[in-house]
């Protein structure tokens, strides 16, 4: 066990873990960030996509050691309000069905709008190709990050 | 008039909604019954008696009673039930019922509430109960102005809800249902990461356990050396749980938290023995090719196809928190069936049902698989050995390995043609195993309800051949009509093809004149154009289903070479769409599942054990993979019907067509050996 000192969503957590926990587990067990969803644990499913300095990245392939330096931004910490472009898109559009895989989703889409702000589908489909989601909301994922970009655009 | 006794007791549907009729309480609450209730400030508060699995009935319940007390689904406080059968009724969420059999009731208890405000209203204003309405949480009268129902809740409670008649709103004043703006409910928390699926029930001093599993189907552990397990940090207990009353078997490792416990896991030094080390999946399809009779029944037309075994794999794994107490027990689960479990566990502990709490959590998705109990049953007895909670997790490849699979199975089908290229006689031979999850399931008679709904005019024979199923199998989505529907759908698009019939003209030639189908092949035709060639490169496929009181047909369209699906159009008759959005969505994620399951996804065996451990492997679709999906919502008077399985197996029979171009279909996934 060894003491950690991360960022995550914007306050310093000091974390007694193994090095290499996984940091999926740090955020969910020692944290109590529930909101980062376990699915794989391999880096396969995107349940758990969070944002690592700004970047989507997989908890779950990242360790405690790997994250002490760095910004780690998980869904509960992407607005205040929870009014983030794409968090009112998902909503208009009513994308969710049981929701699990939808915090990585909306994580993967935020990430994406932040470096691409009027992205095309094929980069859509590249920047959420590994987000899987079982109850088949593509459709309407697909369609809610095109809402958010015109939310970001109209609202710049 | 709706008496105190008898309120709830026509759940419609066949159910046995057996509500109790909750006399009015006299702390000043108004209760019309189990579902509704409302306090001294007017707050509402409605009770969900079955579980959220993805399909949303947390949101028609809101829908519902917003609805019947004219407010808006955001001032309807939910309340999960927890797992009672004799307060809530059946509580499993199984053959797309939910919102069928809670519609009546839920409805009823809130337009119970209305009558009740209204009439004590009525009473204080002196004026008939007729000049007066309820609007935005109050009731108005022309001349003597609002009362809030807040202002109104004692004196309801204090009448006799027989003396009140009580009026559901017709669909033609209804605001909210049947409306499409209206989403869902857990939006904000599901989109900000606040809901609490079953994975994230940690209760205070909680544990973490995993299991060591068996490496081959049917093992059980022969020798355990947990010494280097032990002697990891956090590590609390090690114990062997025994199949079936502990789940599946296996060895748990249950530790403080779930890092600590996957590593102690990974230490454990276990032999098996027993079970099926040799099993493989391809020798399984080749047994059941084998159990068909040498020849068809007709001398025909004949092709035959293959189904491969299919795994749930919903996004959140299988898990499930225990507290065993001296006092009693307390579950956290994402179950399908909270009253199910908790009378099955009363029965295996040998405790009342009243000393077993199961608190029913939010499902991250089912597909049928949650209506089992093993990851229930390993979790009593990690925290039966503990006396603190445990939470039992299964990894991804745990969840994969260990699943009740969906049955393998072999059809063959064959027809005689008539002069016209239509079909005169029909036979289809299934072999398959049975659902080992519930063994009535071994009936041939129970297999063929479940699978063939054939709603054309062919005379003809469904035999069905059981052979015993080799591993865990249970209900998957649509259950056996998955497969049945993906035969007998492609059989007639090869007659079709065969004859040179137009595919849609062939069905309507082919259905009962008085068939519901018939009006929803016809508006899905005009809405995929279907009088139209197709353009050049793309082929289409066509199928329907009646099944939950329900009807449907599809229309796939992909072009075969790039073996990309385009556009998959389908129009529902749900009877009445309560939720129109929800009802669309019940329908992309079985397309969404179809065109998983045709183009890649399939579990294997090999040497014993399930090839496929995580989504590398099993090949569900992604968001590039997805069609144009187009939901049309016929307008119906029939009486409202399920839907949550009612489109996978038109929409997978369709779309293999449509893949297939040229080429008959003779199974799935395409592209790879079956098994």
């Amino acid at each position: 066990m060894a003491r950690y000192l991360l960022r995550v969503n914007g306050e310093r957590h000091e974390v007694d873990v193994d090095g290499d926990t996984p940091l999926l587990w740090v955020l969910r067990d020692e944290l109590g960030l529930t909101g980062v969803k376990y699915g794989c644990g391999v880096g396969l499913c995107g349940a758990c996509t969070s944002h690592v300095d700004g970047q989507a990245a997989r908890p779950c392939v990242r360790t405690a050691a790997d994250s002490a330096k760095t910004r780690i931004t998980t869904v509960e910490g992407l607005s205040r309000d929870g009014n983030h472009p794409v968090q009112r898109a998902w909503r208009e559009l009513d994308v969710a069905q049981c929701g699990y895989c939808q915090p990585g989703q909306v994580m993967a889409a935020a990430a994406l709008l932040a470096r691409d702000p009027d992205p095309d589908d094929a980069a859509i489909e590249e920047a959420l190709r590994d987000n899987v989601c079982r109850c088949g909301t593509y459709p309407r994922i697909r369609d809610a990050v095109r809402r958010a970009s015109r939310i970001m655009r109209e609202e710049r | 008039m709706i008496s105190r006794r008898t309120l709830l007791r026509g759940a419609g549907a066949g159910a046995l909604v057996v509500a109790i009729p909750v006399p009015v309480l006299a702390s000043g609450g108004l209760v019309p019954n189990v579902f509704v209730r409302l306090d001294d400030a007017g707050r509402i508060t409605a009770t969900v008696p079955r579980p959220d699995t993805g399909q949303g009935v947390r949101t028609v319940v809101a829908l519902m009673v917003a609805e019947e007390l004219s407010v808006e689904p955001g001032d309807v406080q939910l309340e999960q039930a927890p797992g009672d059968t004799e307060r809530f009724g059946p509580q499993a969420v199984m053959n797309s019922t939910s919102v069928r059999q809670l519609s009546t009731p839920v409805r009823t208890a809130a337009a119970t509430a209305r009558c009740l405000l209204v009439t004590a209203a009525a009473t204080r204003w002196r004026v008939p109960v007729a000049e007066c309405t309820t609007r935005d949480g109050a009731v108005h009268h022309p001349r003597r102005g609002r009362a809030p129902y807040r202002s109104l809740v004692r004196a309801a409670a204090a009448l006799d809800p027989a003396t009140v008649p009580v009026a559901l709103t017709p669909p033609e004043k209804w605001r909210l249902l049947g409306k499409t703006r209206a989403g869902r409910v857990d939006a904000r928390d599901i989109t900000t990461g606040r809901t609490r699926y079953g994975i994230d029930s940690r209760p205070p001093g909680g544990l973490v356990a995993v299991v060591a599993r068996p490496p081959w189907i049917g093992a059980v552990p022969d020798t355990i050396d947990d010494t280097a397990a032990r002697a990891l940090p956090g590590v609390v207990d090690v114990l062997t749980l025994t199949a079936p009353a502990e789940g599946q078997g296996g060895v748990a490792v249950i530790a403080k938290s779930t890092h600590q416990a996957l590593k102690a896991r990974d230490a454990l030094r276990v032999t098996w023995r027993g079970g099926t080390p040799t099993a493989d999946s391809r020798t399984w399809l080749s047994d059941l090719r084998a159990a068909l009779p040498a020849q068809g029944p007709i001398n025909g037309m004949q092709q035959v196809f293959e189904m491969p075994l299919l795994a749930h794999a919903p996004m959140e794994p299988m898990n499930a928190t225990a507290h065993v107490r001296p006092d009693g027990v307390t579950i956290w689960a994402p179950t399908q069936d909270p009253g199910g479990l908790r009378t099955q566990l009363a029965r295996q502990l040998g405790v009342p049902a009243t000393s077993v709490r199961v608190e029913t959590a939010a499902s991250g998705g089912a597909f049928g698989r949650r209506i089992e109990p093993d990851p229930v049953l390993e979790a009593v007895a990690c925290s039966r050995r503990t006396g603190t909670p445990v939470q039992v997790l299964w990894t991804r490849a745990d969840d994969m390995r260990n699943d009740s699979y969906r049955p393998m199975s072999v059809h063959r089908l064959s027809a005689e043609l008539g002069p016209d290229g239509l079909p005169i006689r029909r036979a289809h031979e299934v072999a398959t195993w049975p659902l080992t999850v519930l063994p009535i399931f071994a009936n041939p008679a129970l297999i063929k309800a479940s699978g063939d709904h054939f709603p054309y005019s062919v005379p003809g024979d469904v035999t069905v051949t059981v052979r015993p199923a080799p591993l865990r199998t249970g209900f998957w989505r649509s259950v056996y009509a998955g497969q049945f529907v993906y035969a007998e759908e492609n059989f007639l698009t090869e007659i079709g093809k065969r004859s040179g019939l137009d595919q849609v003209a062939l069905r309507r030639t082919l259905l009962p004149p008085a068939s519901r189908l018939h009006r929803v092949l016809d508006a899905v035709a005009a809405r995929a154009r279907w009088t139209r060639p197709p353009a050049p490169g793309t082929t289409r496929g066509v199928a329907c289903l009646e099944d939950y009181g329900s009807a449907i047909a599809v229309i796939a369209v992909a072009d075969p070479a790039s073996r990309r699906l385009l556009r998959v159009h389908a129009a529902v008759d749900v009877g009445v769409a309560l939720h129109p959005s929800g009802v669309r969505a019940q329908v992309e994620g079985c397309v969404i599942d179809a065109l998983s399951t045709v183009l890649g996804a399939q579990i294997t065996v090999r040497n014993g054990q399930v090839a496929e451990s995580s989504f590398g492997d099993y090949k569900w679709a992604r968001l590039g993979q997805t069609p144009d999906i187009d939901v049309t919502i016929v307008p119906s008077t029939t009486p409202l019907g399920g839907l949550g399985e009612l489109a996978y197996p038109p929409a997978v029979a369709a779309i293999a067509a449509a893949l297939a171009g040229d080429a008959p279909v003779t199974g799935m996934p395409f592209g790879v050996d079956v098994g």
